[in-house]
């Protein structure tokens, strides 16, 4: 029953963005009643998304999506996350983001009319063309051909509460984007004021938020649930969702250029269609299983073939506009040797580098496949060797671009920042000589410590202090560089100064951790609602004759013969301590135990950016 | 124009940011060397993993193999070749700088290149 309602409503509100469509070229709606069918039919979705999450909760094993990837006897949140966790729920909550971003945009102040009107068109058509992808091929709301009392149950790796809601983050992230391309273009269209501009930035800087935070909870997922002890794998489906985010940075930096500069537009026009382009390709890429093998594609390639197709549609459209209409020109840029534009400008050209290289090394082991067919893999040793060398001179420009002035290459107070740079660097110079020296740990440290160091000689030399909101607001570029350098050092520290120590044990054996006395207590076997649990614990002596009690080990999944590994982490503000339960040989448990420093500083970071993006948004 | 005293100091971090990069050079013991080589190396049978990371029997044994074969003092680049003779060149993470590679490895420093050209164009010299 759920399931009609669903499919119905689906099907009604794909039928009004027709309507809405060709409307705009046999008569002219009102505003009003324009935006009243926009939103009714971002409600008819959202109602077809919700009667599938209440298929899932109850457990309706008559819809062949729930019986396919539910099962009854799993916690509640994760019948409720299993709705996206499988290709056909998740592509129907990317069009319900896409609606509620229609819905949103709907109620915008202060913009043209007509200008307002176009912008949600180019978005009901985008609405049509994955609607019909998901009617078509992907349809969540099949009738189950049999009768049956119990579903095949959820991927356990999916089952965890990082990874339930990191897809609708990261998916209001990317679809986020769907908005500011059809600005842009509809920008193009009308090319009135600079009105669409402002609305753009505030557009771009809350889908560059949620991707972020979309992006930081799935590594954080991969950090704590894969226990391999990293947070980043350079792989594909990571990158895909570092491409857009990359661009989407750009467009956020160009989008702030544009105050003191005009003929950036063009450029803003373009990074608008490159990020939701890369969103679309990047689902592409994702959802028509190609990234694994190439021949896994076409085992089911009317659903890659589809998405490739909306991919050329929504790609071609955008840059067959962006060519034909182009902004008209206005003055050229003012690009002294060193001022704020320049800096902005090599700065996005450096990202665009990346996000091309990215973009290069994700796809060429399937372009030699396809060409020679012959398997090689480019992983992150190609990345770390390309993309970072790239950035560098990027994070070298960050660290004093807010201090430099639009007009002159003069630097307010350079004297200031040379003396801390000096001392800085002698500083971690002694550092890695006295400790063990690494080439990128010594570049990573002196990256990190000198961006936050000169935003915060900035924040001092050039503005009062004073604490109210509209000083935050003003200071938000550098804090949001801060957040940058503090996620600098903890990605350098994690992954450069990682230490591990092996050990195998008996139950009762105490053993050596940083100096620390650790305790292998006992193993110890449990059964949960849905898996059955091995849990190796731990104690920890933190000193003081306090100890902390960690659990590390493995889950096995019986409905789907699912072993999942289980780190134990010991989170201190300055290292984790991560404890990977191996297996037992000759009686003996083999232990890892990997001493990460500073990881908690990237999520910190991490959290630093997402806020000034929210500081962004609300600022003109 | 003259330089800024920023970029001036720029070029003496760069000097002993080169000088100290030397001490890469210096010799490592074999475990170190095992573990940068195997970093490299994929996993075969599991999803994405590097065969350092991994703990499946596959990997257990290569790690094995490489480090017999740098006790031996095979070099790297040989143990390499071993490998993609046996496996494929699908076990490398770091793809192969050679011929049919040449676009991977040369693209992001091209449009390097285009980039610079493009900002240095674009600069005007003379004070606005």
């Amino acid at each position: 029953m759920s399931s009609l309602v669903g499919f119905l409503s689906l099907v009604f509100a794909i039928g009004i963005n027709f309507y809405l469509f060709l409307s705009r070229y046999i008569f002219k709606f009102q505003k009003q009643k324009f935006n009243l069918f926009i939103r009714f039919s971002s409600l008819l979705t959202l109602l077809s998304f919700f009667s599938l999450i209440y298929a899932y909760v109850v457990s309706d094993f008559s819809n062949y999506n729930v019986f396919q990837n539910s099962h009854s006897n799993k916690p509640l949140i994760y019948k409720i996350s299993g709705t996206w966790g499988n290709h056909e729920g998740s592509m129907l909550l990317w069009l319900c983001i896409l609606s509620i971003f229609s819905f949103f945009f709907s109620f915008t102040k202060n913009i043209e009319d007509n200008f307002q009107k176009l912008t949600l068109i180019i978005q009901a058509f985008l609405h049509i063309l994955f609607g019909l992808f998901i009617v078509f091929t992907s349809n969540p709301f099949l009738v189950n051909s049999i009768l049956v009392n119990e579903g095949l149950g959820l991927n356990p790796i999916l089952q965890d509460p990082g990874l339930a809601v990191h897809p609708p983050i990261l998916y209001a992230g990317y679809v986020g984007y769907s908005i500011v391309f059809s600005i842009a273009i509809a920008g193009l269209f009308q090319n009135t004021d600079d009105e669409w501009i402002y609305v753009a930035k505030k557009w771009s800087l809350i889908s560059w938020t949620f991707l972020t935070g979309g992006i930081a909870l799935g590594s954080y997922w991969a950090y704590y649930e894969l226990g391999w002890g990293g947070w980043w794998f350079w792989d594909p489906v990571e990158n895909i969702s570092l491409m857009p985010w990359i661009a989407g940075l750009a467009l956020v930096h160009s989008l702030m250029m544009v105050r003191g500069e005009q003929a950036i537009k063009k450029w803003i026009v373009f990074l608008s269609i490159l990020c939701f382009s890369l969103s679309v390709f990047g689902t592409f890429l994702v959802r028509s299983g190609i990234l694994t093998s190439v021949h896994s594609f076409a085992a089911d390639a009317s659903r890659g073939i589809f998405i490739l197709l909306i991919f050329f549609i929504v790609t071609g459209f955008g840059f067959l506009v962006f060519l034909l209409k182009e902004p008209e020109k206005s003055n050229a840029l003012n690009l002294l040797f060193i001022n704020k534009v320049s800096a902005l400008v090599i700065n996005n050209i450096l990202m665009i580098i990346a996000t091309l290289t990215i973009l290069l090394g994700t796809i060429y082991p399937i372009i030699i496949e396809v060409l020679y067919n012959k398997r090689i893999s480019v992983g992150g040793p190609y990345f770390n060797s390309t993309v970072i060398p790239i950035m560098i001179p990027g994070f070298l420009l960050m660290s004093i671009a807010p201090i430099l002035s639009w007009q002159t290459n003069k630097i307010n107070n350079s004297k200031k920042y040379v003396l801390a740079f000096i001392i800085l660097s002698v500083l971690v110079i002694l550092q890695s000589y006295f400790l063990d020296f690494n080439t990128w740990g010594f570049v990573g440290l002196l990256l990190g410590f000198w961006i936050i160091l000169a935003s915060i000689i900035a924040i001092f030399s050039s503005y009062k202090i004073k604490i109210n909101i509209k000083f935050f607001k003003i200071i938000n570029p550098h804090v949001a560089h801060i957040g940058v350098g503090i996620a600098i050092i903890g990605i350098t520290c994690s992954s450069v100064f990682q230490n591990e120590l092996d050990f195998n044990l008996n139950e009762g054996d105490r053993f050596n951790v940083n100096g620390k006395t650790v305790l292998f207590e006992k193993i110890e076997t449990t059964n949960e609602i849905n898996f059955q649990s091995l849990r190796g614990k731990f104690l920890f002596d933190t000193g003081k004759n306090q100890s902390k009690e960690i659990e590390a080990g493995k889950n096995y999944y019986p409905v789907s013969k699912m072993i999942t590994s289980e780190a134990g982490i010991l989170h201190q503000w300055d290292k984790d301590i991560y404890f990977i339960l191996g297996d037992q040989k000759n009686n003996e448990w083999f232990v890892k135990v990997l001493i990460n420093p500073f990881v908690s500083f990237i999520w910190l970071g991490v959290i630093i950016m997402m806020y000034s993006g929210l500081i962004a948004v609300s600022r003109r | 124009m003259k330089l800024n005293p920023f970029f001036k100091f720029l070029n003496i971090a760069i000097l002993s940011f080169i000088f100290f990069s030397l001490k890469i050079f210096a010799i490592e013991n074999i475990d170190e060397r095992v573990k940068n080589l195997t970093l490299e190396l994929r996993c075969m049978t599991c999803q994405n993993q590097s065969i350092y990371d991994s703990d499946a029997e596959f990997s257990n044994d290569i790690k094995k193999i490489v480090k017999r074969k740098l006790q031996e003092g095979k070099s790297e680049r040989d143990i390499k070749k071993f490998l993609v003779e046996r496996y494929g060149e699908y076990i490398l993470f770091r793809p192969l700088m050679n011929y049919s590679n040449i676009f991977l490895w040369s693209f992001p420093f091209i449009l390097l290149i285009i980039g610079l050209f493009f900002v240095l164009i674009k600069t005007k010299t003379k004070k606005a």
